[in-house]
């Protein structure tokens, strides 16, 4: 086109050129929109595809390839997806509830009865903020037990299972600030029991007579509160913890946990995952249909393997469509689990809360049932001691189990399933038999009334427990001449314990922590 | 079928649940909601016109000085403002005349309930979890006790003197008072249209009625003011003033709180920092959370006017370990207690909102119960002496002294009693009365003692000699009390069938004539024989012995 032809007079009763371009442009816009969002176009060819995801700002933390055996629902059960999605969907009710939610003792109550009864889809959205929290703590809980048994700890994935601890903590951390929130009688005397827990190392300072020069505990419990009782200083301090600090601590953490994946190598699979995964299916085109021109932006040296040498593409799949669509179903399955507890179950919310009123029996949020338990014999071994202990003997297992037999396979390493089974047996012997020789017996204080509390914190059932658990672990090691051995029993026990201590903790202790076989047995008041 | 496959229909069927849920999330949230079905069956009794006028939407009273933020009127649509109640409708009706609008003070502040909530069971309170369900309809007058915590009552018996005279002359005939009387004849004929009288306690009435009354007799030919007025006496002009004094729309509150102030139940327990020390604070028994009371010998409703019925009934049943004794009440007088207790619902408000009444009392220390002695001892004194002064023996109590016994009162002085009233019995049952800032004022002491003096109708004693004029031997009078009286009065006088005569107050403020006739001429009624004539189950004892036992009593005394 020459200069002069956009100057063109129109002719007389017709569109001019430029008015015909525009119209065509106009029309051209949906075409040209979506042409522009997808910069390298439809992800309908394996290259295609492969610039779909490293181009994409959010998408490109994925691999563009992913193998085959990670695809299997059997592999992980979708439960890191699932933790995340529950993750997401309390972000954002969270953010939904925020807009109406005022954190101070005086209006939050009201506020939360605002929200529920009048604020539009209130009701709705802070049930799912409730039951996506529960979702989340027990899908972090079954990932990190799938993680376990898969074994998908080992080396060189050591330091994701340590930020998969951190976010484990950061987890709980989320729930318990939030449940503090509604400001009721179950809100104010649970986080009670959470600060007398935090201030339990005076149980050891008292002991040894030091807590007027040394007071981790009070420290710790004033730290908690911002004062000496519960009030606007904690209501605020946790509200802060639960809307700002922890979701970036959180979102950062999950962030390093999925960029580790990538430079880990993917999932952790088993040596022959290659072989057991098969020929892919003739529909599905494994090589590059083009010559690649460029598949990666960035080339380094690296050292170790990555998991692209020595190896064809063959056994895996693009990310996209395949790896998309297990997150996306995962996804929304968890919103669609939330959205039937929530239509069918309400947040709970009791009496405004009343600090003269206690709660009896004032119970922690349920993950912290079985601690509690425990507390009852000692604050400081139960509420701090033994979660040191348990936390630290996690973190430590990447680190002492340096051995290869088994990784990616369920139940992988030397036992396998019938050592889990056995171990299952085990540890429910020992927490039952605990148990009930301390609810029927009692405890050290029934015989010997005088003796000093540090017997006590040194010798309770939880401590009794974790020897048992440890000493049998330790008997396994040696059986079987394997760390990971080792380590499966006594990770079997754990969650055994755990799961009896909560479920005891929360169904069968009522008034004064007494033991009732049902809560229709609770005396009146 | 392979994995993306499977992804695929994992995908679909959850994406599919979750739109069916949203809309079933969005229809219960915008359609099926109970106020709003309520407000659309509204509209369908509406006439026509009205009808297109009509939205449906969450409406609610809002004031913050009185922390209401109250939905009820999403479902009470007749009243709320700007809608026109449906006559006769239980739900939709119009809020009945009262004295305060509820658009301005909400109705949570009256009635109880969560304002806040927009279901029924939520709202009404009587979902768990919600400490203050509703009152009753019946007994929704005892909400006006929530700010109206000083609510004057007068004597009770004048009360309902008042009242039947109101009946008996005829007033009724043109004035209404508390939803009866007036003018309407059967027929529509006309008549009179005189005054309401159901506030005038509040509002303020003319007080030469009776004579305008009479003027107007006078002056008219025919018709009511010939046939309706008659003459009526100054005392019971009085007493219908008393009456009208007590109309502040709340006649059944001021009954039962006036039934209240005839059973002593200030002599154990405060309301509003006025009463007794032995039973629990009353002050806001109304607000007590009925979930959180013991209702294992409680029959019927776990609701908290059946708790404290029953309490009535059987104290020790309810209340394991209580002090309280049955008391012998009718029904009637549970019921009005009942309405009573319901109202000491003491909330704070802004004084902006304060009632006269409230001002009055919290001020300038005005008497919520009337200022003769008779109310004063039915108010403090009656639970425990009798309400004429006959004493009481409850089951499992030592025995009330009769007060009003004619012997005691033939020896006892008005200062004895006056300063048994102001100091009681140190140790024993007996309050000090004056002394604390529950009990009573050196004015209401004086009504309470004349009161008492009158029950026995004899005369003081004439106090001519000096309070301590025995000279007799106290070696002499411990033995003689050893023998003759420590039975009853314990070996110290520490006081076993007997009362304590080894107490301060009894023996700085008892002549020595009280002590002396007392042991002369005993005290008939009690077990308390008179020594001076012989008997059967006691040794006669000359006065030389009695006053030697009173000089030995002497010697308990502390002086200075």
């Amino acid at each position: 086109m020459t200069a002069g032809s956009s100057r063109s007079t129109a002719p007389a009763g017709g569109a001019t050129p430029a008015m015909q371009r525009f119209l065509h442009n106009l029309r051209a816009v949906p075409r040209q929109f979506r042409a522009s969002l997808l910069r390298s176009g439809a992800p309908t060819t394996d290259r295609s595809r492969s610039s779909f995801v490293f181009g994409n700002l959010f998408l490109h933390l994925h691999a563009v390839r992913v193998h085959r055996w990670t695809l299997r629902w059997a592999t992980t059960w979708g439960l890191g997806i699932m933790a995340l999605s529950a993750f997401l969907l309390t972000l954002i009710t969270g953010i939904l509830l925020m807009f109406y939610y005022k954190p101070y003792p005086a209006v939050a109550y009201d506020s939360i009865k605002d929200i529920h009864f009048v604020v539009p889809t209130g009701q709705f959205m802070r049930n799912i903020h409730r039951w996506a929290a529960q979702v989340m703590v027990v899908a972090v809980i079954l990932h990190m037990a799938r993680v376990f048994f898969t074994a998908a700890y080992r080396a060189p994935r050591e330091y994701n299972w340590v930020i998969g601890m951190a976010l484990l903590v950061v987890t709980l951390g989320l729930s318990f600030t939030g449940y503090l929130l509604p400001w009721d009688q179950l809100a104010y005397w649970a986080i009670t029991i959470g600060a007398n827990i935090a201030q339990s190392p005076r149980e050891v300072t008292d002991a040894l007579g030091l807590t007027a020069f040394f007071d981790p505990g009070g420290l710790q419990r004033f730290i908690l509160l911002g004062s000496d009782d519960i009030g606007e200083e904690a209501l605020i301090r946790f509200y802060l913890l639960h809307v700002m600090i922890l979701p970036l601590a959180l979102a950062a953490l999950v962030g390093v946990h999925f960029w580790r994946i990538r430079k880990d190598g993917g999932m952790a699979k088993p040596a022959d995952a290659d072989e057991r995964v098969g020929a892919p299916d003739v529909q599905t085109y494994p090589v590059f249909t083009e010559a690649p021109t460029r598949t990666y932006h960035l080339a380094a040296i690296v050292r170790g393997r990555t998991p692209a040498v020595g190896r064809g593409p063959e056994r895996t799949l693009p990310a996209m469509p395949h790896l998309f669509y297990a997150e996306l179903g995962v996804f929304m399955l968890t919103v669609l689990v939330c959205l039937v507890l929530s239509l069918v179950s309400d947040a709970p919310l009791k009496e405004l809360a009343n600090p003269a009123v206690p709660e009896n029996p004032a119970k922690a949020p349920w993950y912290f049932l079985g601690l509690q338990e425990l507390v009852a014999y000692s604050a400081f071994m139960g509420g701090m001691g033994i979660p040191m202990i348990v936390i630290l003997g996690l973190l430590l297992i990447p680190y002492l189990d340096r051995e290869t037999d088994g990784t990616g396979d369920w139940f992988g390493g030397p036992g396998g399933l019938s050592l889990v089974l056995r171990s299952v047996v085990v540890g429910l012997v020992a927490v039952l038999a605990i148990e009930a020789f301390a609810i029927r017996f009692g405890w050290i204080r029934e015989w010997f009334p005088h003796v000093p509390q540090i017997v006590i914190t040194l010798v309770n059932p939880g401590t009794v427990l974790t020897a048992i658990y440890a000493a049998y672990s330790v008997w396994l090691v040696r059986r079987y001449d394997s760390t990971r051995a080792g380590a499966l029993g006594l990770f079997t026990c754990f969650l055994c314990g755990f799961l009896v201590l909560t479920i005891v903790g929360t169904h069968f202790r009522g008034p004064n922590w007494d033991f009732f076989w049902s809560p229709s047995q609770w005396p009146v008041h | 079928m392979n994995t993306l496959r499977a992804n695929k229909w994992l995908l679909l069927a959850s994406s599919v649940g979750t739109l069916v849920l949203l809309g079933v999330a969005a229809y219960r949230e915008n359609v099926s909601r109970e106020w709003r079905r309520l407000q659309r069956d509204y509209a369908a009794k509406l006439p026509p016109a009205q009808q297109a006028a009509f939205t449906v939407q969450l409406r609610q009273v809002y004031n913050p000085a009185l922390h209401a933020s109250d939905r009820c009127i999403s479902c009470h649509v007749g009243m709320a403002a700007g809608e026109t109640g449906i006559k006769g409708d239980r739900v939709f009706g119009s809020h009945p005349d009262v004295v305060h609008d509820p658009l301005q003070y909400g109705c949570v502040v009256c009635h109880g309930g969560q304002g806040r909530a927009t279901e029924q069971a939520d709202a009404h309170g009587t979902a768990p979890f919600w400490p203050e369900p509703m009152l009753t309809r019946t007994a929704s007058v005892a909400g006006c006790g929530a700010c109206h915590t000083h609510v004057a009552v007068p004597k009770l018996d004048e009360l309902r003197h008042g009242q039947a005279l109101v009946e008996r002359n005829d007033c009724l005939a043109c004035h209404g008072l508390d939803n009866r009387g007036g003018t309407l004849r059967p027929g529509g004929a006309p008549g009179v249209q005189a005054p309401d009288l159901s506030r005038v306690g509040a509002k303020g009435y003319t007080r030469d009625w009776y004579a305008h009354h009479m003027r107007e007799r006078a002056a008219a030919s025919g018709g009511p003011w010939r046939t309706s007025m008659g003459e009526i006496s100054p005392q019971d002009q009085r007493l219908i003033n008393v009456f009208l004094d007590s109309r502040v729309g709340a006649p059944r509150l001021v009954d039962a709180k006036a039934v209240f102030h005839t059973l002593g139940c200030r002599g154990c327990h405060k309301i509003g920092g006025v009463g007794g020390d032995d039973g629990p604070d009353l002050s806001r028994e109304g607000e007590k959370d009925p979930a959180r009371l013991d209702y294992t010998h409680v029959p019927g409703d776990h609701t908290l006017a059946n708790w404290l019925g029953q309490h009535f009934r059987a104290p020790g049943a309810v209340a394991p370990g209580s002090l309280m004794p049955v008391l012998g009440l009718s029904e009637e007088q549970i019921n009005a207690l009942v309405l009573y207790l319901q109202s000491l619902r003491r909330s704070s408000y802004p004084e902006a909102y304060w009632p006269k009444d409230r001002v009055l009392a919290q001020r300038f220390g005005a008497r919520e119960f009337a200022a003769d002695g008779a109310t004063l001892y039915g108010t403090f004194c009656a639970a425990c002496h009798g309400l004429r002064g006959e004493g009481m023996r409850y089951p499992g109590m030592a025995a009330f002294p009769a007060i009003g016994n004619p012997d005691f009162l033939a020896v006892a002085s008005d200062r004895f009693i006056s300063a048994t009233v102001q100091h009681g019995r140190p140790g024993r049952r007996m309050p000090a009365w004056g002394a604390a800032e529950g009990g009573l004022r050196p004015a209401e002491v004086e009504a309470v003692v004349a009161h008492v003096r009158g029950f026995g109708g004899v005369a003081p004693p004439a106090e001519s000699e000096p309070a301590r004029w025995v000279r007799g031997n106290a070696d002499d009078g411990q033995r003689l009390y050893a023998a003759n009286c420590a039975s009853c009065h314990g070996p110290q006088g520490e006081g076993k069938e007997g009362p304590q005569l080894h107490n301060q107050v009894l023996l700085t403020h008892a002549t020595d004539r009280y002590l002396v006739e007392t042991v002369r001429r005993g005290r008939r009624g009690t077990s308390m024989p008179g020594f001076a004539n012989p008997g059967s189950a006691h040794r006669q004892l000359a006065d030389a012995e009695i006053e030697a036992i009173v000089t030995f009593l002497r010697t308990w005394e502390v002086k200075g």
